[in-house]
Parts: structure tokens; sequence; C-alpha cells
């Protein structure tokens, strides 16, 4: 049986918890926050073996093998570090660290530990991204990727969080150099790092504070942001991150030299672009029919997952734990890379740093992302 | 203008704290106040907070009042030591509303109220506590169909496994608050309000049927609605933290000739908008409740448990209300009767559907 431990009881802990005790053979042997009431919370509505108020407590105690961390993001490296050095296996929820530097440290330092380590990146594990990744990798494409579009958006009139966020001055969200972009863009980002091959991508960020938010006066957080990351001239990519479209997409299209395919996160669903044209009128005719086959198959795998039980909301999150409990186990890869779980940290500190250094507002101080600068710095 | 009564614990100059003063139901619970005497009193809003309706009371109230309107979070330990310093009297009112969340129910509502008190043991002048509970933290499992629910009958044991946030976050704040009058001596009291309505609210109570699947489900039925005017519900908070001896007593919140599902239902209709609705005998809501629940246990929970046998005992199974513990221990009568209640509720929600 595996031993599992969580740090960190709010809303994503809740998630966690509920994918781990659907997947045999491991148990949450203990949870753990800075808040007791929060911890006790979580024990008492899941099969937990005890609730605990520091990490030393809960790693000594409960002796777990593979620790979640499921704080806020400010916490990551310095709890993932412990329990590094302490030989546990570490499953990090995104963003994986705050600055990149930090992330190369942790992946460092797990690799001289010989112990595994992955960041919660589950919507790269949802069955439509996996068909996708298959196709990807039997060559549908024809070729390496030559340019990708990836949306993340994010619908701020969900009230509970936009009531936390904006309400809240010391929220812990203000306090991360990219503030609502760093604790939401990485799962778009992730998606373009996984088919990127170099370590240091020209990255050009735009960003800046919606009309929405100025109108509530609201000048800190910027909730709009437009990313063009190109690799030698070889493979380029568009990162959109917004509040203001509606629908609120999320979606990751990556052409081929040959064919192309588009991911729709939001309804599951994968549709293939193909490169060949049909003749005059037929290609207005026949490509809608072919369309509308994929539609109607993709609905078909939906419900044959849904009938198989298999098709919960959180399914890329187990089936993301579920695959570093069996690397974990049977000395196999981490379900996602470690250069990619860098890449995906060195392009957001790219992004912040790009966004600080534009900053109209010149009374705002942000956050460098060099270790030697850890620093508040003004422009 | 009433004059401040000789049997109440606290005098008028005595500081008064209100928590979520500028809700739908801490406006109204400022406006009784002033409207009793107190001149004293610490209003504490969230920063997101709309303070139209209490500024409005404020606007309203007494000229020679003290308020003071203090924008804080109560997860801060230092606003709540900030709040309730040298206060007399605690309404306590904020809590995680709309919260889908289990964690963040509980945060908003557990934690905050601990902090609270907590807050509250470091002076020496609290006389009193008063937590707004709700009617959702009863089981209503054991109680046969038709029967009466009063202060007594249980409250939920697991309420997680009812699937709503709101109600283990409220069941949590209830233990926080005896837990510390056990441990810590403070004295304390607890409003249960039913179904709390007024002017600015138009939605149709749950109890009544849902329209989650785009149709209007009617569940009630026959079952009588525990309405309670948000003005008759404040009156009975008021006086919960300021009628002498009734320290530890739990109050349910209900009016007087309560009307029957059915009859608000056809009344709203006929007042507010037509729409079409489907009438769901309560074998039958009961029988999906049950599937419902089994099916979230065997997938795993691929369906979530929104719908569970718990969760139709509290809400759809046939009960009916008193108020008769108000009345007699604290001397409440409702101001506003159900009927007149009914019919300010249905014009505004008629002039609202107007201009939508």
């Amino acid at each position: 049986m595996l031993k599992v431990g969580i740090v960190g009881c709010g809303k994503i802990a809740d998630g966690h918890a509920s994918a781990i005790q659907t997947i045999p053979g491991c148990e949450i042997v203990g949870v753990c926050d800075r808040e007791p009431l929060m911890a006790r919370q979580l024990h008492e509505r899941f099969p937990i073996g005890g609730c605990f108020a520091s990490v030393p407590e809960l790693l000594d105690k409960a002796k777990p093998e593979v620790v979640h961390i499921t704080t806020p993001p400010e916490g990551h490296y310095d709890i993932a570090k412990l329990c590094l050095e302490q030989g546990r296996h570490v499953y990090v929820e995104k963003p994986f660290t705050v600055y990149a530097w930090q992330a190369q440290e942790l992946i460092e330092l797990a690799e001289r530990q010989k112990v595994k380590l992955t960041v919660g990146h589950n919507y790269q594990f949802t069955h439509a991204a996996r068909r996708m990744r298959e196709l990807i990798r039997n060559g549908y494409l024809g070729g390496s990727p030559v340019h990708m579009e990836s949306y993340y958006c994010y619908n701020l009139t969900d009230p509970s969080y936009a009531r936390a966020l904006l309400g809240d001055k010391n929220h812990w969200l203000r306090r991360l150099p990219g503030k609502l972009l760093q604790n939401i863009i990485s799962h778009g980002i992730a998606r373009i790092a996984e088919f990127l091959t170099s370590e240091e991508p020209y990255v050009l960020a735009y960003g800046f504070v919606s009309p929405l938010f100025k109108k509530i006066n609201e000048e800190e957080i910027v909730d709009e942001l437009r990313v063009i990351i190109s690799e030698q001239e070889r493979v380029t990519a568009y990162f959109t991150f917004s509040t203001r479209m509606k629908p609120a997409i999320h979606e990751f299209r990556v052409y081929g030299p040959q064919n192309s395919l588009i991911l729709d996160d939001d309804h599951d669903i994968l549709i293939r672009l193909r490169g060949r044209n049909f003749k005059s009128y037929a290609e207005k005719f026949i490509p809608p029919i072919s369309f509308a086959k994929q539609h109607i198959q993709n609905l078909g795998t939906n419900l044959k997952l849904f009938l198989k039980r298999d098709f919960h909301f959180d399914s890329g999150m187990r089936y993301l734990i579920e695959s570093f409990y069996r690397s974990v186990r049977a000395e196999i890869p981490v379900p996602i890379p470690y250069p990619q779980i860098l890449l995906t940290a060195r392009i957001m500190d790219m992004i912040f740093d790009q966004l600080a250094s534009r900053q109209p507002q010149c009374n705002i101080a942000f956050q460098t992302s060099s270790k030697s600068s850890e620093g508040l710095e003004t422009c | 203008m009433s004059e401040p009564n000789d049997q109440f614990i606290v005098s008028p100059d005595v500081p008064i704290l209100v928590t979520g003063s500028a809700g739908f139901i801490g406006s109204r619970v400022v406006q009784s106040l002033l409207g009793r005497g107190f001149r004293n009193l610490v209003c504490f809003t969230r920063p997101t907070s709309k303070l139209v309706r209490l500024e409005t009371v404020l606007r309203n109230g007494p000229p020679d009042a003290h308020v003071q309107v203090l924008e804080g979070n109560l997860l801060s330990r230092q606003d709540c030591e900030h709040a309730s310093r040298n206060v007399g009297l605690i309404y306590h009112l904020a809590a995680g509303t709309g919260e889908k969340s289990f964690p963040d129910a509980y945060m908003n509502s557990v934690v905050t109220t601990r902090n609270l008190l907590d807050a509250s043991l470091k002076g020496s002048c609290l006389r009193r506590f008063v937590l707004v509970s709700s009617f959702s933290v009863y089981s209503n499992c054991e109680n046969p169909s038709g029967s009466l629910l009063t202060e007594t009958a249980p409250v939920e044991e697991h309420p997680y496994l009812r699937g709503e946030a709101y109600c283990f976050g409220k069941i949590g704040q209830e233990e926080m608050v005896s837990e510390y009058g056990k441990k810590f001596g403070i004295p304390y009291v607890v409003v249960r309000p039913g179904s709390v309505y007024g002017e600015e609210k138009s939605a149709i109570p749950g109890r009544v049927g849902i329209d989650t699947f785009g149709f209007f489900l009617h569940l009630g039925g026959s079952n009588t609605i525990p309405f309670t005017h948000v003005e008759n519900c404040a009156e009975a908070i008021v006086l919960a933290g300021l009628v002498n001896g009734v320290d530890g007593e739990f109050f349910n919140v209900v009016d007087d000739d309560l009307p029957s599902s059915r009859k608000f239902l056809h009344d709203y209709k006929r007042n507010v908008k037509r729409f079409k609705s489907l009438y769901v005998p309560h074998a039958a809501s009961y029988a999906l409740c049950y599937l419902w629940e089994k099916y979230s246990e065997w997938s795993k929970g691929q369906l979530p448990p929104a719908f569970n046998r718990k969760r139709w005992y509290t809400y759809w199974k046939k009960t009916y209300y008193t108020n008769e513990k108000l009345k007699k221990k604290l001397g409440w009568v409702p101001k506003i009767s159900t009927a007149d209640g009914l019919q300010r509720f249905f014009h505004n929600a008629a002039r609202g559907e107007e201009h939508a």
C-alpha cells in the first residue's frame, strides 16, 4: 500500500483526496495545514489516517512515501525541498514554483535523492488530450509541429473567486510575481512546452489590465495576456489568456506540415483538420460532413466513457496521479518529463519579467525572477 | 421609535458588533437595533460588500447614533480583534453563503467564527454572542413525515454526506460556538431562520422546487414552506441578543400562517410570471434522490451527490414548523404578516421581471 500525505487543505486538496481514494493500492495516511481547522475538515470528510499542524510532524509521524503539495504557490518550493530532502516523492500543484530557478533546484534535488517529482498539469491528461498525444506520436501531423495556439481563458464572474481575490488586498495571489496569471496560465503554457525542444525559446509578452478591472479600481492585476513564443524560427506558438472572452475557452490547436488538430478542453473534444483539400465546391460540402461525423464520434466516445464510469470532471487529475504513482512503484518514467516542467517555468518567468519591465504604473512593485535579486523592484 | 427595554441585557450605549451588516438580513438587524434606541454600533463588512442597503439604513437612522462601518476580513485575527474590542454584544451573521466548495464554506464560516470568538475572549465585556445559523442544519431524517420540527430536532450528524457545503459550514459554526461556550463560558444564543424572503429577493426557494434541468420541477407539493420575512427575522435576531435569560438557547424563526408550496407557486405564477412546472410527487422525488445518490456512489462521484436522501429529508419531506418558543421566550411578534409580506414580495419580483 502506497502511503500518501497531503500538505494544504484548501479547495484543490478536495480534488486530490477524491482522486486518491479511487486509486487502488494507496491510502492517505495524513494531511496537514497551517490552519488546524482546515486539516480537521478534510480529515472529517475523507478516509484519512491523521491530521497534523506541520509538515515535519506529518513526515515524521504518518511517514508518507508520496507527498501532495496543495498549498498556495509561495510555499511550494520550501515544502517540496523539505520533502525531497527526506526522500519522499512529491506531487506539486500548479504552478510548480514561483520562479524557474526554484524548479531547477527541486528537479536536481529529486534526481540526487533518487525520488520522483511531478506537477499538477492535469489538463494534459484528459481523455481528449491523451487521444491527441497518441495521434501526434503516431505521426498524424506529418512531422514536428509548425505552429501552436493555446487559449486558456478564465471566467472571473465566479463570485466566490472574484470576491476572495478582488476583495482581499492581502490575498496570497497578489504576492506572486505574475499575480492572477501565475496561478492560472501554467496549464496553457505547459501545452506549448510539451512540443518545444529548446531550453530558451524567444518569448514576447503583452499584458494589460482589462477595462472591467479598471472600472472597479483594480489597477494591479493584469488579466489580459497575449504571448508569442518562437523556437529558432522553426516552431512558433501563440498563447492567449483573457477574462473577457466569452465563452472562456480552453483550447489547444497544433498545426503540422500535413495535418492539424484542435483540442477543446471544455467539451473534451478532439477534431482532426486534414491538410488535403477537395476540388472545387466539394471543399465546401465534404469537410462539413466530416466535421459533423467527428463531432458525433466525440459524443459517442464521451458517452461511452460516461457509461463506463470513467468520465469524471477531474479525470485528468486522477490519471496523472495514477501515472505518477506507477512511476514511483515501478521505476518507469514520470508522466511529465522534467525538461517540460522546467521549460514551462522558464517561459512563465520570461512573461512576468517582460510584464514587469513594461508596466506603465510606476507605483507598483514587481518581483524579478533572478535568484540574486529576490527583493522588490519598482519600475 | 421604540424605547430601550429594562429587561434587556445591555443598555443603549453599549457597543454592539454586527458582522455581515451589509447583507440582506444584516442591514435589517442594524435598522432594528437603531430603531430600538441602540446608538453605538460597529458594522463589519467585507471590502467587496455592496453597501447600498446599509447606507440607506444609516441615512434614515437617528442622527445622534454613533455607527462605525468597519471594512475587514474575519479571516484576519487582527481585523477580528479590532472589530470586537470593547463590544458588549456580537451579532454574527457573516458566513460563506454561495460557496459550492466545502473547504471554502468551512473557511468562510467556521474559521472566521473561531477567529471572532478568540478575539472576543480578549475583552471582558462581552455579554452575549448571537450566531445566525440556518434551518438547513436539521437532519429531519428521524422525524415522521408530517410532524412538527422544533428546536430539539437533531442536527445533521454527517453534513458532508448531504453534498451541501453551506450546511457543512453552518453546522461547523454551531459546533464552534457551543465549544467556546462550554470551554470559555462565552454566553451565546443560536438563531436558525427558515426561508428568509423579502422585497429584494425574487428567487423561488429550493424547498418549492428547482429549475436545474431547464424546466421547473415542483417538489414541495402540499408542504408548508418555512418562510420568514426579512424584517421579522431581523427582529427575532435582535431580540435573541437582548432578552435576558436565554443564554444557550436555540430559536427557529418562521412566520405565522405559512403557505403551502403549491399555494406559493400558484400565487407566484399569477403575480410574477407564467411558466410551466412539473409536479413531482413526494414518493417520486424521494426515489429520484435515492437513485441519484446510489449512482453517485457507484460511479465514484462521476455525478456529484447533489441530490440525495439527506437533502430530501431536509427540504422536501412533509414537515410543519412552529415559532412558539420564539414568541414565548423572546416576546417576538411578527411585524409583517405573511399575506402582506408575500404580496410585497410578488409585487417587487414582478417589477424586476418587467425590468428584465
